[in-house]
């Protein structure tokens, strides 16, 4: 394909000299010893008449760049080479520095392939220990994988052809996964080819090959670095020192990572909410980080670059999702269609941001589409500059080599690409060279003769024609006169042919051979009809310009985006956050849930955020905006105690039975559409939590339903810390298939021992921690501190009252004993969830001051569900127990109104409870009382707006404020609808406007979505299988999955 | 009223289906009955006032305004109260399943997926402990449907109140259940074919039935004409398909497997039902012209993609009744179909009319089921089969089943959970 505006290519003289054929070394290794005879090849390059990209920014014309041994020795402006040197015309060539990929498992040893795991295999639990690694199999930071490094010919093609030079490479598996190296792609011995031995730490939270159980959730794998790196932190205090439970031991992993923070860590994130959580967890322990992107950065932006830190990008922009055939669109979102459109000009967005990122080829399904890629970006509004600092300066700098790498200038590698026009236009990389050695990237870019050339030879002018169309065709003529050229063929980068030149007046056939000498020239030989040959000159007939490469660039205007960009960047997403508004509501029957009961034709007002006043005929103050309720039903905002929507990557850790360690909180995903669709249905905070695969889970999270905040944005602070606890056939794999049987406890007797167990080793953590601090300065030195222990930190708030446990629980038995378990360790259980044998126990979850949170008619699931009844709330009520009702799903959470009513039907309870079993009550629960669970003066203006009493059947919503913010609105809803169509449609044009181009990219190149979870869901997010008893109850998925 | 015997071992010995629930079947009518006074839901001519109902041997006799008690007539005030006619749960699995998680007592798939011949009702276990909390919802029948991922096997329509299934069939081998090949792509993160394959596999699927469909009519030619003599107890169960003795109930709920099944019957021209169909509100149009009921089942459902309405699902009936689509709504489940009537009152609040509602889970399910001669409707001469209750039963807020009568045999409205109910409000009376 021809793209040039110099229609004559050529290549460079001289380098096929030095690439074709050459056994030799140019430089040779220095501690070998010499078998034979030294070799001692010349080595001084000089490259002249190039245009020199120095670094990014700073170009020089005509100036002359000299490689020796493989460094650059100098550049010269003046255009002279040094005697002795290789000269290498590069006229109109352009050199740019080799680049660098900071992100690669280029020549290091890679993952043994794993057994396949899943349903049928036992559980592994712990690592097998051997030279010091430490427990978990996924933690190998003491790997330095310049011990494995090879050079791979084959593996750097496909770097090389891009332009690549220098990789900082490690294998890419696990979450520490040890100390990268920094190398040179070029094919020479490995001692040769390190720049940089050991380089940036790498790390992720995928735990790759590792077959232990823990970590099987992203919060799990989230909770095991920063254990980790909190391990690191004493050990390094510890190391050498006696514990209270003997000698510090010696840990491999922890002592290579006591350098973490003068080395510095790559960390690859999925996406872009996983980057800012593997922020906040480095960021704590101060780890200076440079982040492995995904291409979604624009969507949160400004959070990306209050991290400070740098990026390192995939160019991975995806094909447009299949439309061709008619109503494919239903399988393809708004966020697929937007980021399809959208992915090129992320890098712009981070560049504009003031964000700097280097490229990587990782992630890329389809290498070749890197440069066509780049070129997209920089249409897209990235710079040149930019561009080029992301290949070399600034990958350079990330790898540890930019005192050696990343610039052209002298003492730097003579790691140099050689581009014919701009690269980052039209222009294409002709050859690369490594450590001062080329590779031609010819076979791609095959020497093309075709056109008009001025020839001199035999003291005669001639016109050589040469069409390059289908077959080669040519005509050399002289005057008015013309032959057509014989046994035309073009072979080692030479066109050759013979000529009857009779009617040219010169009798005889002539043979000619010619070779490219520059761009536009060509120099070579004719062989007369005497058998005599005679040097040839020839020059390109036709001059064009060279700046028409760049006139063609600014020519074209920016492309116009279709796609919006929203918060978050879903389908009903919002541009910004909805503003607070100090309100006046006229005239609404208003449900306070609290000892007001209901009033009719009441007023409230709202100011800054909070309920202001509550009365009949209130005026309006100043400046407030009225909202007519008449006819209106207002409830305070519906709270969820038992929630698992907006949860990323996996709702259980239910690998281990104890991982209190874990926390929802730091797997929040703001993007689930399932925070607006329950805002539709009322609700204003939901308590997430763990799931009930194992007897103690994670910590929960609650948060407002604040539809386009970020995570952090959504966490309802107030909330004092709570726990998951989970009870029966889940955490004694009941339902889990024949190869978990392994795992303590698979009893209910089980169940009670290892919660007792836990609760005694927390107390003598406790212990042990005031033991030490009671030490002297002296005994202090001698003494290791006590290693932070964040599963036993957490059981310790729990046994101190200081985090409330939520916990899943179905039977009386295990109830009673829980509850016996816990008294005798001097706390109380906080609230019980499900609890569908509840009302059996009732008097004593009462006497022991418990709470109740349950299903409202669920029952026949599963065996302990067998006895669930829907007067449970009643009867749990009657005897004193604060009940509420959750939903456990996504779909109740939308109509917890009509759930409650159920008690109304089931058991007569009074409309007044059953409203506040959604508000008030579940507020108690999670002690958030205070601020929200009703309409009360001073508390937060959480307000739902219902066109019919509230608890009805007929109930539709028709507003949602947050604190004097309204972040549902049935109206605004049908219009975004309408708006959620048309830009559908745009998109969809455009995709089927675009023809095969838009087909052309990466199928990698969208999120997955995140799944419905369920409190039972408990598969191992990186190993891809689901537990056997998944789908026991799908049936029922789409109308409330069973729990 | 019936003493119950407290079943005070409920203890959870699992095998088969031994735990037989305690609640007596009703016995037959043999005394008149007048209810007096109702709101009546007659579903065939609107709703009457203060009216009264006569019925006598299973059956309506009267329906009017101050009508005088038959001789020996039993007689009920009820005023103030709704009737309405038993509501009818379509596309269940009640008495197939007792226990979800509990693989003995499910009896909802048979081996392979082509399995024309089994027949829903040989499994139905009268005694199960959920089915009285279905009635006690006001549902009164249900069918129960084979699950499986082509063809399924057959339903029947059973009363929920009976000695055992014979005693309970209303209607038996209603039709041949058939599941649609998916349509459009699978893009679940589990989901590790391509597009390609995953198009390729689905067209596939679609010639499988083609196939099927193919042998099945000329087995049915061959019995007919006497050329086959040998049974194949597969071909022969489709044969009714072919004189539109027996429905084909396809479950289908994307707009492209719809559209797909409207195509593959005007081939065949089946006595067709729509099982599910989710997207149907996208062709009600389609559907409408082609006079194909729906018997819609996921009044609650989450939206089907990220970027639909979040009241999709919820305002699908009003959608359907608009475009003039005949459709019931169903509640597809075992113990959760008792949310039956409040998911047709769910309709009400996105749009749907109520008395449509109501017509949504009594007469369009009885007449999709092929009993619209003897239920669906409160008239004259139509089984005496009635729901009273004391508020709205489409509103969770008025729902109150006071008395429930299938062919004029009043229903023991007790259940095990009730019964646990009153269990352990004794414990608080007695501690």
């Amino acid at each position: 394909m021809k793209q040039l505006p110099i229609k004559r290519t050529a290549v460079l003289v001289g380098s096929g000299l030095l690439a074709a054929g050459l056994t030799w070394t140019s430089v040779a290794d220095q501690t070998t010893p010499v078998q034979g005879l030294y070799q001692h090849n010349p080595n001084l390059i000089a490259f002249t008449n190039a245009t020199l990209v120095t670094e990014p920014g700073k170009r020089l014309e005509n100036a002359t760049l000299v490689m020796e041994n493989g460094i650059i020795r100098s550049i010269e402006r003046n255009n002279r080479a040094p005697n002795g040197a290789r000269v290498i015309d590069a006229s109109g060539y352009t050199l740019y520095p080799g680049f660098v990929d900071p992100y690669s498992n280029y020549g290091v040893e890679q993952p043994a392939g794993s057994a396949p795991r899943g349903r049928s295999g036992t559980p592994i639990y712990s690592n097998e220990r051997q030279g010091g690694n430490a427990s978990n199999s996924a933690i190998h930071a003491e790997r330095t994988w310049v011990d494995t490094f090879q050079p791979n010919a084959d593996q750097a093609k496909s770097y090389v052809a891009q332009g690549f030079t220098t990789v900082q490479s490690a294998r890419l598996d696990g979450i520490f996964r040890g100390r990268a190296t920094t190398v040179s792609l070029a094919d020479t011995i490995a001692n040769n080819a390190i720049y940089q031995a050991n380089a940036q730490h790498f790390g992720s939270f995928n735990k790759g090959s590792s077959t232990q159980q823990y970590p099987a959730s992203l919060m799990g794998s989230i909770a095991l670095v920063r254990q980790t790196l909190s391990d690191s932190r004493w050990y390094a205090e510890a190391a050498g020192l006696q514990a209270s439970n003997g000698q510090v031991e010696f840990n491999a992993a922890l002592e290579a990572l006591k350098g973490l923070n003068e080395q510095g860590l790559v960390f690859q994130a999925d996406d872009e909410q996983s980057l800012l959580r593997a922020h906040r967890v480095l960021n704590g322990f101060e780890v200076p980080v440079t982040y492995v992107g995904s291409g979604f950065e624009y969507a949160r932006l400004n959070d990306i670059k209050a991290t400070s830190a740098r990026l390192i990008l995939p160019l991975n922009f995806p094909a447009a999702p299949e439309l061709g055939e008619q109503y494919a669109e239903l399988d393809v979102s708004l966020a697929d269609l937007r980021h399809w459109e959208r992915a090129p000009s992320n890098p712009a967005a981070l560049a504009e941001a003031g964000i700097e990122f280097a490229f990587t080829l990782h992630g890329m399904d389809k290498k070749a589409d890197f440069w066509p890629n780049i070129r997209k970006a920089v249409a897209r509004g990235l710079s040149d500059e930019q561009a080029l600092a992301a290949l070399t300066t600034i990958p350079a700098s990330i790898a540890g080599v930019a005192n050696q790498s990343g610039k052209l200038a002298a003492g730097y590698r003579g790691d140099i690409v050689v581009s014919r026009g701009d690269l980052f236009a039209d222009g294409e990389i002709v050859s690369v060279w490594l450590q001062g050695k080329e590779t031609k990237l010819k076979s791609m870019h095959p020497v093309d003769f075709a056109g008009e050339w001025q020839l001199q030879a035999l003291g005669t002018e001639f016109t050589l024609k040469v069409s390059g169309n289908g077959r080669m065709q040519a005509d050399l003529s002289a005057g008015d006169a013309s032959v057509r050229v014989a046994n035309l063929n073009q072979a080692d980068e030479q066109l050759r042919f013979s000529a009857n030149l009779n009617d040219l007046g010169m009798p005889g056939v002539y043979r000619f051979a010619l070779s490219q000498s520059s761009l536009n020239s060509l120099q070579g030989t004719v062989q007369d009809a005497s058998g005599q040959t005679h040097p040839l000159m020839a020059q390109a007939a036709v001059e064009e310009t060279e700046a028409e490469s760049e006139t063609a660039r600014t020519d074209t205007p920016a492309e116009e985006l279709i796609g919006q960009l929203t918060y978050p960047n879903v389908a009903f997403g919002r541009a910004s956050q909805p503003e607070q508004q100090n309100l006046h509501i006229r005239n609404a029957t208003v449900w306070t849930a609290d000892d007001q009961g209901v009033l009719e034709n009441a007023d409230i007002i709202v100011r800054n955020g909070l309920i202001h006043r509550v009365g009949r005929e209130l005026s309006t103050p100043r400046g407030y905006t009225v909202i007519d309720a008449s006819g209106m039903h207002i409830t305070p905002g519906i709270i969820d105690e038992h929630s698992h929507i907006a949860i990323s990557q996996g709702v259980n850790e239910g690998t281990e039975a104890i991982t209190a360690e874990v926390r929802i909180g730091d797997v929040v995903n703001p993007d689930d559409i399932h925070i607006y669709r329950s805002l539709a249905g009322g609700a204003t905070v939901a308590h997430l939590l763990h799931g009930s695969a194992n007897p103690i889970g994670g910590q929960g999270q609650t948060i407002k339903l604040r539809w386009g905040e970020n995570s952090e944005g959504l966490k309802f602070r107030e909330t004092p810390p709570t726990i998951k606890f989970a009870l029966g056939e889940n955490v004694k794999q009941s339902n889990w298939g024949g190869a978990n049987t392994i795992r303590y406890p698979q009893t209910r007797m089980g169940v009670a021992q290892i919660m007792q167990d836990v609760f005694q080793q927390a107390r003598e953590y406790e212990q042990a921690k005031a033991d030490y601090e009671n030490l002297s300065r002296a005994e202090k030195r001698r003494t290791a501190p006590p290693r932070v222990d964040y599963r036993l930190e957490s059981v310790l708030q729990v046994i101190n009252s200081e985090r409330h446990t939520h916990v899943h629980s179905y039977v009386a038995s295990e109830v009673l004993a829980l509850m016996d378990v816990v008294e005798q360790q001097g706390f109380k259980i906080h609230t019980f969830t499900h609890i569908l044998e509840g009302y059996k126990v009732a008097k004593e979850i009462a006497e022991h001051g418990a709470r109740a949170s349950s299903f409202a008619d669920w029952w026949a699931f599963k065996i302990e569900a067998f006895d669930a009844i829907p007067h449970n709330m009643c009867l749990m009520m009657e005897q004193g127990v604060l009940t509420s009702i959750n939903s456990d799903s996504n779909d109740l959470q939308r109509r917890l109104n009509t759930e409650a009513a159920k008690s109304v039907r089931y058991c007569g309870m009074s409309e007044s409870d059953a409203l506040k079993m959604i508000t008030l009550y579940p507020a108690m629960q999670l002690e958030i009382d205070e601020y929200v669970g009703s309409i009360t003066v001073g508390k937060h203006a959480d307000l739902v707006i219902w066109n019919a009493h509230p608890l009805s059947a007929y109930a539709q919503v028709q507003e949602t404020w947050i604190e004097g913010r309204k972040y549902f609105d049935r109206e605004a809803d049908l219009a975004a609808r309408e708006a959620v169509d048309s830009e559908r449609q745009a998109l969809i044009q455009k995709v089927l406007g675009a023809g095969p181009e838009a087909y052309r990219g990466a199928r990698n190149g969208y999120r997955q979505q995140q799944p419905t979870w369920h409190c039972e869901d408990n598969h191992d997010v990186w190993l891809d299988w689901f537990g056997d008893h998944h789908h026991g109850h799908s049936h029922s998925h789409e109308l409330g999955g069973a729990q | 009223m019936k003493k119950l015997i407290l079943s005070l071992a409920l203890g959870l010995a699992m095998t088969g289906s031994a735990l037989a629930n305690n609640v007596v079947p009703a016995s037959k009518q043999t005394q008149p009955v007048l209810l007096q006074g109702g709101t009546v839901h007659t579903v065939s001519s609107g709703v009457i006032e203060r009216a009264d109902i006569i019925f006598a041997d299973g059956k309506i006799i009267e329906i009017g305004t101050n009508l005088s008690a038959p001789e020996g007539a039993r007689v009920l005030d009820i005023t103030g109260q709704h009737v309405y006619p038993g509501f009818i749960a379509l596309d269940t699995t009640l008495g197939l399943v007792e226990m979800g998680a509990v693989r003995a007592t499910v009896d909802t798939n048979e081996v392979g997926n082509f399995t024309p011949e089994v027949q829903a009702h040989h499994a139905y276990n009268a005694d199960s402990n959920v089915t009285p909390t279905v009635l006690y919802t006001g549902i009164t029948h249900a069918q129960i449907v084979p699950q499986g991922s082509l063809v399924r096997g057959q339903s029947s329509l059973l009363k929920l109140d009976s000695w055992n299934w014979q005693d309970g069939l209303e209607a038996g081998d209603l039709g041949i259940h058939l599941t649609w090949p998916r349509a459009g792509l699978n893009n679940a993160w589990w989901e590790r074919r391509s597009a390609a394959e995953q198009q390729k596999a689905q067209a596939e699927a679609r010639d499988e039935i083609t196939e099927i469909m193919e042998t099945a009519k000329v087995y049915n030619a061959a019995r007919e004409s006497g050329v086959q003599n040998r049974i194949d107890r597969r071909w022969e169960a489709m044969r009714g398909l072919f004189n539109n003795e027996k429905k084909l109930f396809v479950h289908a709920d994307d707009r492209r497997q719809i559209e797909q099944v409207l195509a593959f019957n005007e081939r065949h021209g089946f006595d067709l039902v729509i099982m599910g169909g989710r997207d149907s509100w996208m062709v009600a149009d389609q559907l409408a012209a082609a006079d194909i009921p729906v018997v819609f089942g996921s009044v609650y459902g989450l939206p089907a993609r990220v970027d639909d309405a979040y009241d999709t699902a919820f305002t699908t009936p009003a959608r359907l009744a608009e475009a003039g689509v005949e459709f019931a709504i169903a509640y597809p489940g075992f113990w959760d179909v008792r949310n039956l009537a409040f998911a047709a009152g769910h309709a009400v609040a996105f749009g749907l009319d109520y008395d449509q509602a109501v017509a949504s889970i009594t007469y369009a399910p009885a007449k999709i089921m092929g009993v619209e001669d003897r239920l669906g409707t409160i008239e004259v001469g139509k089984q005496a089969t009635l729901v009273v209750s004391a508020g709205d039963a489409l509103d969770q807020l008025g729902q109150d089943i006071n008395f429930m009568f299938i062919d004029g045999r009043e229903i023991n409205l007790t259940n095990k959970q009730k019964q646990l109910y009153e269990k352990y409000q004794q414990r608080i009376e007695t501690e």
